[in-house]
């Protein structure tokens, strides 16, 4: 039987009062997951509970097929790596000190690195193509740069599951494009389960495999991208006037939304 | 061997090199006029009863150490304040928790001695350590309303305002006999240290340096912020309190047997830092802690010696070598971060 690294069931989260309710999702090995959605619409919240920085409030989350409830946080923490979109300001760390610190499961108890663990950091930098980058203070780099680096980190635990909260949005173009190409061949090769946040409709619809609409802390509507971006839903999801949609979508992007 | 792991090798050998240099610089000098020979042969008799050996062995060995060890505590215990906060102006005299520990270690002393006569080291400790948590739940209280970094020291200042105010206003209304001991203690001094005391203080900061020791893999994973910290698996409210239970509990210790001492907690890890010219907890605590009791033993000199037989209180040094280094610190930290 096919492995699904992550699946979830009936998940609401939140923090007092659930934010987002009643998720359900399988996501494949090799597969990525897009929610798509207004901001406020939950997807950082079903985020960082997943990735276990929020308690769940209610439901199910599978990993490998077990109930997380019943996994150890040093397991999980094997299991799944994030990148978010909080910008971190570590002093005095270069690129590959930062890609090292994703090692921590691995590490004994006092964090010392192993030759294994230098090993993995430098596959994860070759991954993402940032080997000039690796002996640079991290704080003198861009910003596209430093998310390529926290990819890095987050692939060099060498997970099943990869969450990434809007990757891309602080990128320039290039950035989003090179960025989404290195996730969308982690997918393909190293056959992780992906699953990603995101407002750039146009790019979420190249990449995805599948797609969650989430709006009001609901999943709107859950399908294969060609399914979900269509002009109603989009007009729906975001409560987009058709004249305004129109106006920007019909003639720019003639057949492709 | 790569760059760093040499670095590191060099700075730890330059550090305790120093230690011992300050060690003896320490014993060595001072106002009464030993000459070198005597104070030799005063250290290797031991306790003899002759007046160069009781100068050696009763007042100037244990301050010499009291500084080592009380040295090394401040700058620890600023170390991970500014691990806990992401802020690299944090210290345990900016944020008011040196001045709670003050306050409530003079009330007990006023309350104690006017029954008792006396009050012992561990009440002290204990009275201190209440003292600094009062003064740090108050900043944590303020931390969550406050974003930016250089706000939260403005409010730790006025915290250790609030509380000198009251410590002056208890010493003001005691009695006579207990002002002089209180006036001395409240500006910061690390005379009239006991082997006493220093055994006390070597337990409880050789055992609260140790727990932050065992701690350096969860705090570099918590440099990169909560929730990368929590993702990797680091029991994040665990690490919180641990954090400021030792911060609190170093600073404590300082606060009871040597008053305030300013400035330590901030500069000794930003100098060492630069040392090291690392972020790495497994070598930034060790190096924190040798480098506060160099700092410490070095300005005890000076404050000695400088003008003697006239005492300076050792916040006055500390504070000239270590208000320049937090003033370098806050003028190359990018815009917009404090």
């Amino acid at each position: 039987m096919e492995r699904i690294p992550v699946s979830a069931e009936g998940l609401s989260a939140g923090y007092s009062s659930p934010v987002v309710e009643d998720i359900c999702f399988n996501v494949r090995q090799g597969e990525v997951m897009t929610l798509v959605g207004p901001n406020g619409s939950g997807k950082s919240t079903l985020l960082k509970t997943l990735a276990g920085c929020l308690e769940k409030l209610g439901g199910t989350v599978f990993f490998d097929g077990e109930d997380t409830d019943n996994i150890s946080t040093g397991e999980k923490a094997k299991k799944l790596s994030i990148v978010l979109t909080e910008r971190i300001r570590p002093d005095l760390m270069t690129c590959r000190d930062v890609v090292e610190t994703g090692r921590y499961p691995y590490t004994g108890r006092m964090g010392l690195l192993k030759d294994a663990d230098r090993k993995a950091a430098q596959e994860a930098i070759e991954m993402v193509g940032a080997e000039d980058l690796a002996d640079r203070d991290f704080s003198e780099i861009s910003d596209g740069q430093r998310q390529r680096i926290m990819l890095a980190r987050a692939i060099c635990r060498q997970p099943h599951i990869l969450i990434l909260d809007e990757p891309v949005s602080y990128l320039d173009l290039y950035h989003k494009l090179a960025f989404l190409e290195i996730l969308r061949k982690l997918a393909d090769e190293k056959r992780l389960a992906v699953i990603v946040s995101m407002h750039e409709l146009e790019l979420a619809r190249e990449i995805s495999d599948h797609v969650i609409a989430l709006k009001n802390g609901r999943a709107l509507y859950s399908g294969k991208p060609e399914d979900i971006f269509t002009k109603d839903i989009i007009m729906e999801l975001f409560d987009i006037p058709e004249k305004l949609y129109d106006k920007y979508y019909t003639n720019t992007m003639k057949g492709k939304m | 061997m790569n760059r760093g792991k040499v670095r590191a090798i060099i700075a730890f050998a330059a550090l305790i090199a120093l230690l011992l240099v300050s060690l003896i610089i320490n014993v060595f000098t001072g106002s009464a006029d030993i000459s070198f020979s005597e104070a030799l042969n005063a250290l290797f008799k031991g306790v003899s009863g002759e007046i160069s050996s009781d100068i050696l062995w009763k007042i100037r060995i244990p301050r010499a150490f009291s500084a080592l060890l009380l040295g090394g505590a401040l700058g620890l215990s600023g170390y991970l304040l500014q691990t806990f906060f992401h802020n690299p102006i944090a210290g345990p005299f900016v944020l008011g928790i040196s001045s709670g520990a003050k306050l409530t270690v003079a009330l007990v002393m006023i309350a104690a001695v006017s029954r008792y006569h006396s009050v012992n080291s561990l009440t002290m400790i204990c009275a201190a350590f209440a003292g600094s948590l009062l003064s740090l739940g108050f900043i944590l209280l303020i931390s969550r309303r406050v974003r930016r970094m250089s706000m939260l020291v403005v409010c730790g200042v006025m915290i250790g305002y609030i509380c000198s105010a009251i410590t002056d206003f208890a010493v003001t209304f005691a009695d006579d006999s207990d002002i002089v001991n209180l006036h001395d203690w409240s500006m910061g001094t690390f005379s009239g240290m006991s082997m006493d005391n220093v055994r006390v203080i070597a337990v409880v900061v050789i055992a609260a340096s140790a727990g932050a020791f065992m701690l350096s893999k969860p705090i570099s994973a918590y440099q990169l912020g909560e929730s990368y910290a929590q993702n990797s698996g680091v029991r994040i409210t665990f690490l919180r309190c641990m954090l400021i239970l030792l911060s609190g509990l170093l600073s404590a210790c300082v606060a009871a047997f040597a008053g305030p001492v300013s400035f330590v907690g901030i500069a000794v890890p930003h100098i060492v830092r630069v040392m090291l010219h690392t972020s790495k907890p497994v070598l930034l605590i060790p190096g924190c802690f040798l480098g506060g009791g160099i700092f410490c033993m070095l300005c005890d000199v000076l404050a000695r010696t400088a003008f003697a037989p006239t005492e300076l209180s050792i916040s006055t040094v500390t504070a000239i070598f270590g208000a320049p280094v937090v003033i370098i610190v806050m003028l190359r930290r990018r815009k917009g971060e404090l």
